[in-house]
C-alpha cells in the first residue's frame, strides 16, 4: 500500500496521546420526562500506538460513547478529554479520521466533489488536495466511481467513500464504527490490510464492530460494553500486558487438521475425536501442552494443515461479559 | 494547514449550495410572484408608473417587500437543522472546524445569496418602474434578513421545524401584535416582547422609498433580530450537535 503523503497537517502535536474516559455517563430524557441510560459510568484510558476495538450487543451505548468522543454529545457526568482537553476542543482543533456508522453525506454530492468539499473543509491547502483526494480514491478503489453521485452509490461503495473521507488527512486518532459494515470479502480483507498499514506508534484506532473476529484480528484490547457500562476490557494477546486488562485465556479446545499421518493422531491424542475429512477435536490444558504435543505429532511424520479454536477466546469473553450483566 | 483559511475557501461551496438549492427557487417565486401582480396593474395604468403615488408603485413596494420575507424563509429554512436531521454533521465536524464559525459564516453568506437574488429581482423592477430604487430595495432586503433571519437562525439551532416555527413567529406576532397591541392590559404588554414585525409595513414603504427610515425601528428590528442571532450561536457553541 502506498503511503499517505505527508501533509504537515499535524497542528504542532508533540505530546502523548491519551483519551481519558472519566465516569462517562449519558441519560436520554424524553419530553414526557422519561429517561434512558445510554451510557453509565464509562472509565476508560486509551494510549497512543493502540488499535481498540469496541465490542458490544446492539444498543449497548457504542455509538453513544463515540458520539461523545468526537464531542457531538455533551456527557450527562463525568468527562470525556484528549490530551487533557475536553474532546470537542480537541476535534476542532486537530481533527480526528471518523467513519461513522451511518454514512451520511448529501446525496446530490458527488464522490470526487464530496471528497474536494471535505478536505477543503480539513484546512488542507488546495495545492495539495487533488494529490490527497486521488490517494484515498485509489487506496479504496473508487477511481470508477468518482464521478458518480452519492446516491447512485453502492452500500459498500458508500462504505468505501466513507473511510476515504476518514483517511483525507494524517489524523493521529481514527475512529471507525462498524467499519466493514457492507463491504464484500475481498474488500473486508482489503479493509484490515488498511489498517495493519494506519496502525503507528503515534496513532491510535478505535474500531466499533459486531464482527468479533476482525476485533480480534485488528485489536490490541477490546472493550465489552453492554447496557452502557465498561464489562470488561480483554487483551487480545496472548501475552499478560500488565495494562489492567484481562489477559486473554488460553482456549482449551482445538480443531486439528492433519494433511497426512492420520494414523498418528492417537498416539500424540489419545482422546481425539475424530470429525470427519481429516479433522480432529483436542484438548488441552495450555499452550506449551499444545505446542509440545504438535511437536510430537510432527516429529512422528504427521502433516499439520491447521489448527484453529473451537470458539474463538473473545467470543469466549464476550458472552461471559455480557451474560454477566444479564 | 490553516483551518480558517479552508473554512473560508469553504465558503465557496455554500454559495454555490445556496445557488443551487435555494437561490433559483427564490428567483422563480420572487419573478412569478411579481410578474402576476405588478404586470397587469402596469398594463392598465401604462405611462403613469413613475410617480410614487400611483397604485403600481404601492404594489410594487407590497410585493417586493413580501417577497423578501418568502426570500429570507426559503434561505433559513434548515440551514442548521438540516444538517442534523440527516445526520451530515458527523463527517463535517469530525473535520477540525468550529461549528459556531461554520453556521456564522453560512448565515453571512446566505445573506449575500438573497441579496445577490434581490438584487436581480429589483433590476427587473426597475426596468418597469425607474423610480424604484435598487439601493433602497437592498437596505430593506438587509435588514428584514438580519430581522427576521435572526430569529430563523435561532429556530434552527433549536428545533427540527424551524421554517414553520418561524412562519408561526413571524405571522403570530403581526396578528397577536394587531389584536393586542394597542391595548395597555398584561396582554398588550406580553406581545411587546415578540419580533417587531408591525414596524416592518412602515419600514417597508419609508426605506424602499427614499432610502431612510426611522432609525428607533430600524434599531429594534435590527437588534431583535442580531440578538436571537447570538443566541443561536451560543446554543451551537454550548448544546449538543447530535441532539
Amino acid at each position: 500500500m502506498a503511503k499517505l503523503p505527508e501533509s504537515g497537517d499535524t497542528d504542532g502535536r508533540t505530546a502523548a496521546l491519551v483519551i481519558e474516559f472519566r465516569n462517562v455517563g449519558k441519560t436520554y430524557k424524553s419530553l414526557l420526562g422519561n429517561s434512558v441510560k445510554a451510557v453509565e459510568e464509562f472509565s476508560l484510558v486509551v494510549g497512543e500506538g493502540e488499535i481498540l476495538g469496541i465490542a458490544g450487543p446492539n444498543g449497548a451505548g457504542k455509538t453513544t460513547l463515540i458520539a461523545m468522543m468526537l464531542g457531538y454529545l455533551r456527557p450527562t457526568t463525568g468527562t470525556v478529554e484528549i490530551n487533557g482537553v475536553p474532546a470537542r476542543q480537541y476535534v476542532e482543533r486537530h481533527g480526528i479520521g471518523y467513519l461513522s456508522e451511518l454514512i451520511a453525506i448529501n446525496p446530490k454530492w458527488r464522490a470526487e466533489t464530496a471528497l474536494v468539499r471535505f478536505a477543503t473543509l480539513a484546512g488542507i491547502a488546495q495545492s495539495e488536495i487533488p494529490r490527497r483526494v486521488d490517494y484515498v480514491v485509489d487506496l479504496l478503489g473508487l477511481a470508477e466511481h468518482r464521478d458518480k453521485k452519492v446516491k447512485a452509490l453502492s452500500k459498500g461503495n458508500l462504505q468505501r467513500l466513507g473511510l476515504a473521507q476518514a483517511l483525507l488527512r494524517d489524523e493521529q486518532i481514527l475512529v471507525l464504527d462498524e467499519p466493514t459494515h457492507g463491504l464484500d470479502p475481498v474488500w473486508t480483507q482489503r479493509f484490515r490490510d488498511i489498517v495493519q498499514e494506519l496502525r503507528r506508534p503515534d496513532r491510535m484506532i478505535l474500531i466499533a464492530s459486531h464482527n468479533l473476529d476482525e476485533l480480534q484480528r485488528l485489536a490490541d484490547r477490546v472493550a465489552i460494553i453492554d447496557r452502557g457500562r465498561l464489562q470488561r476490557v480483554v487483551s487480545t494477546s496472548y501475552e499478560n500486558t500488565g495494562d489492567g486488562s484481562t489477559a486473554q485465556p488460553v482456549a482449551t479446545r482445538f480443531r486439528l487438521t492433519l494433511a497426512s499421518g492420520h494414523e498418528l493422531i492417537r498416539a500424540v491424542f489419545p482422546q481425539a475425536e475424530d470429525a470427519g475429512r481429516g479433522e480432529y477435536d483436542v484438548t488441552v490444558n495450555s499452550l506449551p501442552e499444545l505446542n509440545g504435543a504438535l511437536a510430537d505429532l510432527i516429529g512422528k511424520g504427521a502433516l499439520v494443515a491447521s489448527v484453529v479454536p473451537e470458539r474463538s477466546v473473545l467470543e469466549q469473553q464476550f458472552r461471559e461479559a455480557v451474560g454477566e450483566s444479564q | 494547514m490553516n483551518r480558517a483559511a479552508g473554512l473560508a475557501r469553504y465558503s465557496l461551496w455554500q454559495f454555490r449550495d445556496f445557488a443551487v438549492d435555494r437561490g433559483l427557487s427564490i428567483l422563480v417565486i420572487g419573478f412569478l410572484w411579481g410578474y402576476a401582480l405588478i404586470e397587469p396593474i402596469r398594463h392598465v395604468v401604462g405611462p403613469q408608473v413613475a410617480g410614487s403615488a400611483s397604485p403600481l408603485w404601492v404594489v410594487a413596494v407590497q410585493v417586493s417587500s413580501a417577497v423578501v420575507s418568502v426570500a429570507v424563509l426559503v434561505a433559513l429554512n434548515g440551514i442548521v437543522s438540516a444538517d442534523r436531521k440527516a445526520g451530515y454533521y458527523r463527517f463535517l465536524f469530525s473535520k477540525p472546524v468550529n461549528p459556531v464559525l461554520f453556521y456564522a459564516q453560512l448565515f453571512f453568506v446566505y445573506m449575500v445569496g438573497v441579496i445577490a437574488a434581490m438584487f436581480l429581482l429589483s433590476s427587473l423592477l426597475h426596468k418597469m418602474l425607474p423610480t424604484f430604487s435598487i439601493p433602497h430595495f437592498l437596505l430593506y432586503t438587509a435588514l428584514v434578513y438580519i430581522a427576521m433571519g435572526g430569529i430563523g437562525f435561532f429556530l434552527s439551532v433549536t428545533t427540527r421545524y424551524d421554517w414553520l416555527s418561524l412562519a408561526a413567529v413571524w405571522l403570530g406576532a403581526r396578528v397577536l401584535r394587531g389584536i393586542y397591541g394597542a391595548g395597555s392590559d398584561w396582554r398588550s404588554k406580553l406581545v411587546e416582547i415578540l419580533p417587531p414585525v408591525h414596524r416592518l409595513d412602515d419600514v417597508a414603504t419609508s426605506l424602499i422609498g427614499t432610502g431612510s427610515a426611522h432609525m428607533a425601528d430600524v434599531l429594534w428590528l435590527f437588534g431583535y433580530g442580531a440578538l436571537f442571532f447570538a443566541l443561536g450561536l451560543a446554543a451551537l457553541r454550548w448544546g449538543s450537535l447530535a441532539d
